[in-house]
């Protein structure tokens, strides 16, 4: 029950923000939709025509990946280091819940309402460019449950080092240029990249997308690959998540403005 | 009286950057706190207060030493002794300036696992007792410094936990403003059933609430003891006598003799003599002096010392204590 109470104030806190704070909201959407915009036009441009279309739809589930894996794991690195500046951080680590715990709830809620966002792109992605993907619901939830786990185990990781770092800012821009390296690489090129904590579950959702695949075609070792990701990556994010607390209640780190 | 707080050998040290040189913040540091007490933990700046305040709401890790918090040690238990604890650091900066009055309570209530079922009640009587109800659904950006620091220490007693540790709560107020927060905390205590830690630099703040004060100077325990102790230890042995004359060369060595720390100064019609009496007593053997030459005493006065005067003394006699 106290989690829900929990998941419940931070959604609400999430969603009053980000109604508050509109006009920020609305230029960040329209700032990925004006990249999105680019990467069409120059595969237009000088992409080679006969593969013009599956290029363009691989942009589509690309580009809305990385946008994911930009506001799970980059904004609560982002939303850390306000918190330290703001004086709100004591607070929250001042909680009998702990601040783990808060910061689970906050990856949740920040996730499930940015979904909506993503969404929205995505039609207006497919909208814009004629390409029309196969959005099997069934097939993609499950995928992105486990991706999701293993975003959110990254995430605690920013978490972490923004809480002990001062100057995590340009950390956090250089990361959001990896976030796109990985959500753009094919599998194929880097079978190894699997390992990665959200590589495959982009792969599995782009062959769903595309070429059509439903989840009786995916194999029970890419549900594996996918299930082990969550729980490692997860578990290894707590893990350094905990570390990186404990360094900074022993250096006085929580509170620097 | 029943101990809520415990703090026991509280070490903390740090490496400065610079010169990798180890500063002790916190050296030794031992006190108990009671229930329904009104605790002032007081120090120049660079004492060691803020990080002992930060190590009992678990937001520092001691070097060594203890911390138990309604019988539960905070070192072994964090997350438990955080129930019993809630604190007003950053005063006004402890709050959501994007979210409103309102907002704010519930956030913080569901932060601690509440649901907003359970808090309805507490939050509205927080609110009127706080004259925040006008303004509860106010951006917390628009509300003016008191406003702010009410509503922060709304949010630590929204916790429902015994004991409430305020860092400077009455800096930057009005003077108005600061006396309605010092009688809010007041009714704290004695309606609620809540027992407060304040460390303030403002020492009428500390003279008129607080019960008990620790001084904390160089990391150390300077002084434990009550305000009315402290008040009545220095005011009783500090007087100042006009006399209506002179005094003979005889009864002035006479009296420096008896009291080496006698100030003596003299105006054409009359002198005057200020002196700090060990003991009460010792006024009749400054009598006797006066007495051999028939001096005529115009006038009596005891000092009045205020407590920021005691708490400079404090400090002074301690940092000379360090140097001797």
């Amino acid at each position: 029950m106290h989690w829900l109470n929990l998941l419940k104030a931070n959604t609400k806190k999430e969603y009053i923000e980000l109604k508050r704070y509109l006009p920020n909201t609305l230029a960040m959407i329209v700032t990925f939709y004006a990249i999105f915009l680019g990467m069409f036009a120059g595969i237009q441009l000088i992409g080679d025509p006969s593969t013009q279309d599956i290029n363009i739809q691989y942009a589509i589930v690309n580009y809305i990946f990385w946008f994911l894996a930009m506001m799970v794991m980059n904004n609560i690195g982002w939303e850390i280091t306000n918190e330290a500046m703001r004086g709100t951080l004591e607070q929250l680590c001042m909680s009998p819940m702990g601040v783990w715990r808060i910061m689970v709830t906050r990856l949740i809620s920040s996730t499930v309402l940015n979904f909506i966002v993503i969404v929205a792109l995505l039609y207006v992605s497919m909208l814009t460019t004629g390409q029309w993907l196969n959005i099997d619901v069934l097939t993609i939830l499950p995928i992105l449950m486990l991706t999701l786990i293993s975003m959110f185990g990254v995430g605690f990781m920013i978490a972490g080092i923004s809480i002990v770092l001062k100057q995590v800012q340009a950390f956090l821009q250089i990361l959001q240029f990896i976030l796109a390296g990985l959500t753009f690489i094919p599998l194929s090129v880097a079978p190894m990249f699997a390992y990665l904590p959200f590589v495959k579950g982009v792969d599995l959702v782009r062959n769903v997308m595309i070429d059509g695949v439903t989840i009786s075609h995916i194999g029970w070792e890419s549900f594996l690959i996918l299930g082990f990701n969550a729980i490692f990556y997860f578990a290894l994010g707590l893990i350094i998540f905990f570390f990186c607390e404990r360094i900074a209640m022993n250096k006085g780190l929580l509170a620097h403005y | 009286m029943d101990t809520i707080i415990e703090v026991e050998g509280l070490k903390k040290s740090y490496k400065k950057r610079r010169s990798k040189e180890f500063v002790h913040a916190v050296d030794d540091v031992s006190f108990t706190v009671n229930r329904g007490e009104i605790l002032g933990l007081l120090g120049p700046n660079g004492a060691g207060k803020t990080t002992t305040i930060k190590m009992i709401c678990g937001l520092l890790i001691p070097d060594s030493g203890s911390i138990v918090i309604n019988g539960i040690n905070s070192r072994r238990k964090r997350l438990d002794a955080l129930r019993h604890i809630s604190a007003v650091l950053e005063g006004n900066r402890n709050l959501y300036w994007r979210l409103t009055v309102k907002e704010n309570l519930d956030y913080f209530a569901g932060n601690r696992g509440l649901s907003r079922k359970e808090v309805r009640v507490q939050i509205e009587d927080l609110l009127k007792k706080f004259s925040l109800k006008e303004k509860q659904h106010e951006l917390v950006n628009r509300l003016s410094r008191g406003m702010q620091q009410k509503l922060a220490i709304a949010v630590a007693m929204l916790a429902d936990s015994e004991v409430i540790l305020l860092d400077e709560p009455t800096l930057g107020l009005d003077v108005e403003t600061g006396y309605e927060v010092r009688d809010l905390l007041r009714s704290i205590v004695k309606d609620d059933n809540r027992t407060i830690i304040i460390s303030s630099h403002d020492m009428d703040v500390v003279q008129d609430l607080c019960n008990r004060t620790v001084i904390i100077d160089k990391g150390k325990i300077v002084t434990n003891d009550k305000v009315e102790n402290l008040l009545r230890l220095f005011q009783v042995r500090a007087y100042t006598i006009t006399l209506g004359g002179l005094l003979s060369d005889q009864q002035h060595q006479c009296l420096l003799q008896k009291f080496p720390q006698l100030e003596y100064t003299t105006d054409t019609i009359q002198s005057t003599l200020e002196i700090d009496l060990v003991k009460s007593e010792e006024i009749y053997d400054l009598f006797d002096v006066l007495k051999m030459e028939n001096t005529f005493i115009e006038s009596i006065d005891r000092s009045t010392i205020n407590f920021e005067q005691i708490f400079m003394k404090i400090v002074k006699e301690g940092a000379e204590g360090c140097t001797g």
